[in-house]
């Protein structure tokens, strides 16, 4: 606990000294980076804060001024917080985004992120280019349970019709991507559902602890790989195109040249669902900082 | 007649909670099976409690010794928020889960009882023990002394005098243990425990305002009937003279330092 502390500590004033580094260093370009405060923020789960500081650190870098507001609350909460001005900038999910602002998302990456483009422009945000990386919901077994019962693909789940108990978020049972996409188009029936949390500890504790046969966890976490779960491939297409994206305001976006919006799609480029994986594994089990992670990212990339 | 819009909703909203009531009674996921899961968790949380407090609140009220700092180390229980405790409780529990094998019951994975136990356990001990303390320390000395003088032991006077005199406090603590105990159940469900406290919790995740009412309604119901239930044993247990004086007792007392 203290040491997270410490490096907290070491962190934020690191944090601190690179904005008055940038606020001082920048001499014959500050005409382009002077513009209002891009405040970048983030919705409650590690990866979310870790993709935060990714982008907001590569704007410090850049010479942009910065503030950052993470850990909000769900989607609900810091959507609208987008969408009057509260905060500028987010990094979001393509297919689930859309599906959320009313459109129809398809496993197509291209497609759904042009129609989540057109969706947003109307509503004063501009989507920028998606990244390589994707998290969707992923339902995971145990090693053991795959081995046992011969699973790689969720169709395999249908011959355990009756046997098997799914784990997942609470709401669950009345979402298309979750039970009802797996009863509808999957024809799946289970023993029974188990509200745990959002592909968090209760999720992995009770995999572990055989609880549940199946879970839901999310395809970038980085405990998939570290605990040696089986991701049965989504072999019917059932979840949605997911790629890490980059939303922002557009009226703050105008204040700036067109060097914001390529830095953003620079840096979105970059991410894959492998390295994203491991910086979720770094955060989440190793219990590093956000801020470490995305400075060391960044500095690999030469950010 | 012609209703203000607001009480048309609420009348609705209370048609639709009575609706819900109606079909949701039966299996696994229905509250009568969670309402005896909620009642097994909170009885055995304050079983303990009075178990360990009890008996231990009683000696050092008997003795006068060491009780200031007793009740100091007790009341950490209730400056730690529950939520508090559950969170910090779940990994450690979860680790020690994982090292023993599956299909042991109640640790199962180290979800849901046990975190839940830990919390609503240490929210119970603060007032039985502070109650059966100071219940115990302020039998009338006098009578203690007499009850000494008749040759009693010190056990016997514990039992026969300091006990039924301090009937009326104890089992006030144990009251208003029970009831803090049952009211705050429903946390146990942030750690998948399948209590009352699920309507509530799974109703916030798909907004389900009737179910997240009629959790909380549920919850309402027994921890008055916790209340009731404890009225009834203290009818019991409590000698006749002294049940009135109960009553007037019935407040949680607070605990002054031997002047």
């Amino acid at each position: 606990m203290r040491k997270l502390f410490r490096n907290r500590a070491l962190g934020a004033t690191l944090v601190a000294l690179a904005l008055v580094a940038a606020a001082c260093g920048s001499g014959e370009d500050s005409a382009d980076r002077d513009g209002p405060t891009i405040v970048v923020g983030s919705t409650n789960f590690g990866e979310q804060e870790i993709l935060g500081e990714i982008f907001a650190q590569a704007l410090e870098n850049a010479g942009y001024s910065v503030e950052t507001k993470f850990q909000l609350g769900a989607r609900d909460v810091v959507n609208p917080a987008l969408k009057d001005g509260q905060i500028d900038l987010m990094v979001e999910y393509t297919g689930t985004l859309l599906t959320f602002e009313g459109g129809t998302s398809t496993t197509d990456s291209a497609g759904t992120h042009a129609d989540l483009v057109a969706n947003l422009a109307a509503k004063g945000i501009t989507v920028l280019d998606y990244a390589p990386a994707q998290d969707k919901n992923g339902f995971v077994v145990t090693a053991d349970t795959a081995a046992e019962y011969d699973l790689s693909k969720v169709s395999d789940l249908a011959a355990q019709n009756g046997n098997l108990v799914l784990g997942g978020p609470p709401e669950c049972p009345e979402r298309d991507f979750c039970l009802i996409g797996l009863e509808g188009v999957y024809g799946l029936d289970f023993k029974s559902f188990q509200p745990l949390d959002v592909g968090g500890p209760l999720t992995v504790a009770a995999l572990d602890g055989g609880e549940i046969d199946v879970g839901l966890l999310f395809t970038s976490d980085g405990v998939i790989a570290a605990k040696g779960y089986v991701l049965l491939e989504d072999d019917m297409l059932l979840q949605p195109a997911d790629n890490i994206v980059p939303v922002m305001r557009t009226e703050t976006l105008d204040e700036y040249d067109s060097s914001l919006s390529d830095l953003l799609n620079e840096v979105a480029a970059e991410i894959t669902t492998a390295e994203l994986s491991e910086l979720n594994k770094r955060f989440g089990l190793d219990a590093e900082d956000a801020d470490a992670l995305a400075r060391e990212w960044l500095a690999d990339k030469g950010f | 007649m012609v209703w203000p819009a607001g009480v048309g909703h609420m009348i609705e909203f209370l048609g639709d909670t009575v609706v819900w009531f109606t079909e949701h009674w039966d299996g696994q996921d229905g509250y009568l099976v969670r309402t005896w899961n909620t009642i097994l968790l909170s009885g055995l949380a304050i079983l303990t409690a009075a178990l360990i407090a009890v008996p231990l609140g009683a000696l050092l009220g008997h003795y006068r010794r060491f009780g200031v700092a007793a009740v100091a180390v007790v009341n950490i229980g209730r400056a730690l928020p529950s939520f508090g405790i559950i969170a910090l409780s779940l990994p450690i529990i979860i680790r020690i889960a994982s090292h023993i094998p599956n299909g042991v019951p109640i640790f199962g994975s180290g979800l849901g009882f046990f975190p839940a136990f830990i919390a609503l356990f240490a929210l119970a001990l603060p007032p039985i023990f502070t109650n059966t303390y100071t219940g115990i320390r302020e039998v009338d000395p006098g009578t203690v002394e007499a009850a000494r003088g008749m040759g009693l032991s010190e056990g016997e006077i514990l039992r026969t005098v300091e006990g039924p005199l301090a009937s009326p406090v104890i089992i006030a603590g144990l009251r208003i243990s029970a009831v803090q105990v049952v009211a705050t159940s429903p946390l146990a469900a942030l750690v998948a425990y399948r209590g009352l406290g699920r309507f509530i919790v799974d109703g916030f995740a798909v907004r389900d305002n009737v179910q997240i009412f009629a959790g909380a309604l549920l919850v309402a119901v027994l921890a008055i009937l916790t209340e009731a239930f404890f009225g009834l044993l203290e009818k019991r247990i409590v000698p006749e003279p002294l049940q009135a004086s109960g009553a007037a007792l019935g407040e949680e007392t607070v605990v002054r330092p031997a002047a």
